[in-house]
């Protein structure tokens, strides 16, 4: 069944796309449309005009001064695949890699999971922990904010009317002998929404030690988080047994999990601690 | 005026888009609904039925097709989108009418066919992993969206096997 929408513009450029969805009344923007297309069916979210994006070339990952740039029709499967994501950010290219499955991977774009906000994106806890920032463009011109500062709740963010995401940064990853890895539970591994997924990156020192370590989590709180408590407490210390004991007790001043169809909020708050106890086991080997 | 009004508001008007792609080799023109689906054209407009729906909501993979050779579940791919690209159904595997791809052969000789709904959206997955170079062990995560509720899977990966290996050969 066509999905209710009554028009759809082909923009060939990016200006001209800023410009139909600041003029069409009730526009959206689609590119992969693997949520889109499910929330139009179902009612829950709704449109006159779809601003086709397929036209503009907003796909790639670049390296730039600080980093790289991943355009944000960049699919799933070319970021899981992407030799340098893969190297200096794995648990990005792993999180792609378990977006839906396959046929998902190949649609599903890095800026359509930003924008659909969902608490449980699985690409933004490892992008939170790269401090990732988002650059987002109107007629008026384009800002750059902090990924952290992006979303408001579950699928609301704090872009305007008319704004389009068009890029994602990430900056460098600090040197040393780094361990990051994404973490994520649910009924399976592939086409499933996760009940909690978490992705922790810290620099291990030669004498064990941990530092600039990083920690964010999704589906536990109304929007992907860092765990700051837990970044704090583990800063400059060993990984050992009474460390994750505590790690994992302030972990839960951190998330505020509720009670879905998924998973009850008392196994989310289980389960999170399971998985940052997995990060730290990695990082004490 | 303003019982027009309220009737437009009723049954809004759809506009339709053209949209010129390619199935499986020819190029093809369609002039379709705004909110078309590709799963839509291809079965119900180029009369491809080979593509089966099943939850209709990129969760069972029955409705997967190549998109510029990359697998796509097509119930959530915008036809109006497709304008320019080649798609590739289960009909067009094999290169041409009547012949079948290796790994649809195989799924044949190996008993990876049972009820048969999976089987399209599987075939098209399967050629596609076997076409992207990838490893037949990466089979299992790659065709984890391809619901198949028969054969258990054994069969489905040994027939992707014996294909990659008749692959192999024919290089």
């Amino acid at each position: 069944m066509d999905v209710p929408v009554q028009r759809v513009v082909r923009p060939r450029t990016l200006d001209e796309a800023l410009v139909m969805l600041a003029e069409q009344p009730r526009s959206r923007p689609i590119a992969g449309g693997t949520d889109l297309m499910v929330q139009l069916r179902d009612g829950r979210r709704s449109a006159d005009t779809l601003v086709d994006l397929d036209g503009l070339d907003l796909a790639g990952v670049h390296e730039v001064d600080l980093g790289v740039e991943i355009g944000a029709a960049t699919t799933m499967d070319a970021i899981a695949r992407h030799p340098l994501v893969r190297r200096r950010w794995p648990a990005l290219a792993e999180a792609a890699a378990l977006v839906g499955a396959w046929p998902i991977q190949c649609r599903a774009t890095l800026g359509g999971n930003l924008a659909n906000a969902s608490p449980a994106a699985d690409a933004v806890p490892p992008l939170l922990v790269a401090d990732a920032a988002v650059r987002l463009a109107s007629p008026s011109g384009e800002r750059t904010i902090a990924l952290e500062r992006f979303f408001r709740g579950p699928g609301t963010t704090v872009m305007a009317p008319g704004e389009l995401i068009v890029a994602v940064l990430l900056p460098a990853p600090s040197a040393g002998r780094v361990v990051e890895r994404f973490v994520k539970v649910g009924p399976r591994r592939e086409q499933i929404i996760s009940m909690v997924s978490l992705a922790g990156r810290a620099v291990v020192s030669a004498d064990g030690t941990l530092h600039d370590v990083r920690v964010a989590l999704g589906a536990v709180a109304p929007i992907p988080v860092r765990a700051r408590r837990v970044e704090a407490h583990l800063e400059g210390r060993r990984p050992d047994a009474a460390t994750r004991r505590e790690a994992a007790a302030r972990l839960q001043a951190d998330i505020a999990p509720i009670d879905d169809l998924r998973a009850p909020a008392a196994y989310r708050r289980i389960a999170a601690a399971v998985l940052l106890d997995r990060f730290l086991e990695a990082c004490h080997g | 005026m303003g019982e027009d009004r309220r009737q437009a508001a009723r049954a809004p008007e759809v506009e339709r888009v053209r949209i010129r792609l390619t199935i499986n080799g020819e190029a093809r023109g369609f002039e379709v609904a705004a909110g078309r689906r590709l799963l839509d054209l291809l079965r119900d407009d180029a009369g491809l039925i080979g593509t089966k729906e099943g939850c209709g909501a990129g969760e069972c993979g029955a409705c997967t097709v190549l998109l510029d050779g990359k697998p796509v579940t097509s119930c959530l791919v915008l036809a109006a989108s497709c304008d320019g690209h080649a798609v590739t159904t289960v009909e067009g595997l094999g290169g041409s009418p009547g012949t079948m791809h290796p790994f649809q052969r195989a799924l044949v000789t190996h008993g990876g066919v049972q009820c048969g709904f999976c089987t399209p959206g599987v075939a098209v997955t399967g050629a596609a992993i076997l076409a992207g170079g990838h490893q037949p062990a990466e089979g299992a995560r790659l065709l984890a969206g391809n619901l198949c509720r028969c054969t258990g899977y054994e069969k489905i990966f040994s027939a992707l096997e014996a294909a990659a290996e008749e692959v192999r050969r024919d290089e």
